[in-house]
């Protein structure tokens, strides 16, 4: 057996040489590190940094680097908009139709999915991925010539249904791993101390699998409310959502400060959503629960 | 506080049977073991008595009432499982009261008997902790807790210990038996660790391939057990294959007698336990037979010795001898078979007792 001493400090050394040298041996041993995070954070914060910027001048000239003029005065604009004033609550409220009817439809399959044992299980497991293994946009072409035949392109229960389609994947696939996650054995507990099965279900098996719910529920909605290529082929001309709405502002290339302001404000339902998921998993039973 | 019988009890999963017409009863506040290898079908017994498992056959009733219709919510039963299964976002204090809350029991009346049971299990001042705050043998108290608190007529435990160090299985099994006594409660307690059965059981059923092969008091099972397997399975045994001709059984070239008026023939099978193999003096004269024995190895194993030896002809043997006998490794030493079984191919083993009280003509 031999014995480890704890290392002695130098004598003679300072804590802040301590501290100076430990600084450079993290930037020499982590100095790839280091750069590979600063271009990462200019990849991806230039562009959104340009837009919000956008979003509030009223003025911006090359070569400047900041707007000349800063003003809300393009707000005012966009929002006095018809087309915009109709759009923004309209896609939120298709948006949380669509991942209500996502939830009401897929959660009980994939109860099914984590529970029973059927024949034909993987495969249909499987089949959800389909939707997403080939070109979105071919499928959509060809679900639209069904939905003309139907009379459904350019009504609203057209577009829900095409969104419905993107859903299905992440509300089945999360939730069916999440409930195969809870022990059997959890839920044999509570049996044995006399609840019903539906208690079970209630009061056992879905606290465990809330957090992976809603993280299924919010990506669900975010992933809908920003869903473009569906709402544009089967919604034009009648029904218009907000990115819909976005591509044309672009497009048509009027002003440039409406389509950062549009994308600004289309960035805050998911920015609400996401400090809502952080303080839901920082609630305190899930955390000590599962020993975070 | 009741009793359980079991009737025929069957339970098939397609082409395995994992129990077979199980029949046996269990007296109220008895503790009940049920031991066996992996795979005999414990659990699946088990199950089917709390009601996790259909079964596929037979009948169980509890104080004369059949229960075997009832759905495992239910049923009188409380299971404390081998697997940790507290309620991860339930704190001690909830998972103890989630079932008294189930019977509409008044606030004060739950708190007492949740205080009540931890002070039981010696974890008062844990209410509220969450299972992941716990080491594994606080949370299989706590699941012990949480199925007394019950008051259940018939306490089920699957393996409940298994998982824990050896120190503490000790010392849980200690702190049950202390519980159930002072209870008086009904338990079956499942385990494939012979030591822990014959430490806890009133009575164990010992279990092989989805039948009971032998239900008795644990000294009982070890003196006299009915089948082979049993034979093999409980406790330290030596099985050596011998011929029975009229009177007498053939052991390689030796021979011991068997009891007059005995009916086995042909193939049979002599189980001699290693501490009714004597260890005598190389002057011995009295009865028995004495066969000479090398000393192949010695193992200390503190208050007595195990050794193996070799009987020419016969085989391998182990023994059990006092740290006062001076033997080494290399040594020829004689034996005496005082007491053994024969198992002949059908019915009951043919008990043979040599040495009328062996320990006084041994020499040691
Ligand atoms: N749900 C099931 N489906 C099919 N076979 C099963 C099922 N449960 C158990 N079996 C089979 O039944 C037999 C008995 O299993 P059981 O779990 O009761 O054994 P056990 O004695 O508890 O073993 P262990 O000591 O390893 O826990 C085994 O052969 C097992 O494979
Ligand atoms: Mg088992």
């Amino acid at each position: 057996m031999t014995t480890i001493q704890p290392a002695a400090p130098l004598p003679g050394m300072s804590f802040w040489q301590g501290t100076r040298r430990s600084f450079t041996t993290m930037v020499r041993k982590n100095g790839f590190g280091l750069i590979a995070l600063v271009i990462l954070a200019l990849v991806i914060l230039g562009p959104l940094y340009s837009v919000v910027l956008w979003a509030f001048a009223e003025r911006w000239r090359y070569p400047s680097l900041i707007p000349n003029e800063f003003g809300l005065k393009f707000w005012e604009q966009t929002f006095s908009r018809a087309d915009i004033l109709e759009a923004l609550p309209f896609s939120i409220v298709l948006a949380l139709t669509v991942t209500a009817l996502s939830a009401v439809i897929c959660l009980p399959a994939s109860y099914a999915f984590a529970r029973m044992r059927f024949r034909g299980r993987q495969a249909l497991l499987l089949s959800f991925l389909a939707t997403n293994a080939f070109p979105r946009f071919g499928l959509y072409v060809s679900i639209a010539v069904i939905f003309f035949r139907l009379n459904l392109v350019g009504t609203v229960p057209g577009v829900i249904m095409i969104q419905l389609v993107n859903t299905l994947l992440l509300m089945i696939w999360i939730p069916t791993a999440a409930f195969q996650g809870v022990d059997r054995s959890l839920e044999e507990a509570a049996l044995d101390v006399g609840a019903s099965p539906l208690r079970v279900f209630i009061q056992i098996t879905l606290p465990m699998v809330m957090p992976a719910l809603a993280a299924a529920l919010l990506l669900t909605f975010v992933n809908t409310f920003y869903e473009a290529q569906g709402a544009l082929i089967v919604g034009l001309p009648r029904v218009v959502t907000m990115p819909v709405l976005m591509y044309s502002l672009i497009n048509s290339q009027l002003v440039v400060q409406y389509g950062a302001i549009v994308s600004v404000v289309l960035w805050l339902p998911s920015l609400l959503l996401l400090l809502m998921a952080q303080r839901l998993l920082r609630g305190g039973y899930l955390t000590a629960g599962f020993g975070v | 506080m009741a009793k359980l019988d079991i009737v025929q009890l069957t339970k098939r999963f397609g082409s395995v049977t994992a129990v077979s017409e199980a029949s046996f009863t269990v007296q109220d506040s008895e503790f009940m073991c049920i031991l066996g290898p992996s795979g005999c079908g414990k659990s699946t017994l088990l199950r089917m008595i709390a009601g996790f498992e259909s079964a596929t056959g037979g009948d169980m009733q509890i104080d004369g009432e059949s229960i075997t219709e009832l759905p495992a919510n239910k049923r009188p039963t409380a299971m404390v499982f081998q697997k940790y299964t507290l309620w991860p976002h339930m704190t001690v204090y909830d998972n103890i009261a989630f079932g008294l809350g189930l019977r509409h029991l008044p606030r004060a009346t739950i708190e007492k008997k949740v205080h009540d049971s931890l002070d039981l299990v010696s974890l008062s001042g844990y209410e509220k902790r969450f299972p992941a705050q716990l080491s594994g043998g606080q949370q299989q108290r706590v699941a012990l807790a949480r199925a007394i608190v019950l008051e259940p007529k018939i306490l089920l435990l699957d393996e409940p210990f298994s998982s824990l160090d050896a120190i503490l299985r000790v010392r849980l099994r200690e702190e049950l038996k202390r519980i159930q006594r002072r209870l008086k409660i009904t338990a079956i307690f499942v385990t494939h660790d012979q030591e822990e059965a014959l430490s806890l059981a009133d009575r164990i059923a010992v279990m092989n391939s989805g039948r009971i092969e032998q239900l008795d008091h644990p000294s009982t099972i070890y003196a006299n057990p009915e089948t082979l397997f049993v034979a093999d399975f409980i406790g330290a045994m030596n099985l050596l294959k011998a011929n029975a001709q009229g009177s007498s059984l053939r052991v390689g070239s030796k021979t011991l007698p068997l009891p007059d008026g005995s009916i086995v023939n042909g193939e049979t099978t002599i189980a001699l336990r290693p501490e009714d193999l004597v260890l005598v003096s190389d002057t011995y004269t009295g009865a028995g037979e004495i066969w000479k024995a090398n000393v192949d190895q010695i193992m200390d194993l503190g208050h007595y010795r195990k050794v193996l030896v070799d009987v020419p002809d016969v085989g391998e043997l182990k023994i059990f001898i006092a740290k006062s006998a001076h033997i080494n490794e290399g040594d020829t030493i004689s034996l005496v078979p005082a007491r053994y079984l024969v198992y002949g191919q059908h019915g009951s083993p043919i008990e043979v007792n040599r040495l009328a009280r062996p320990d006084s003509q041994a020499v040691q």
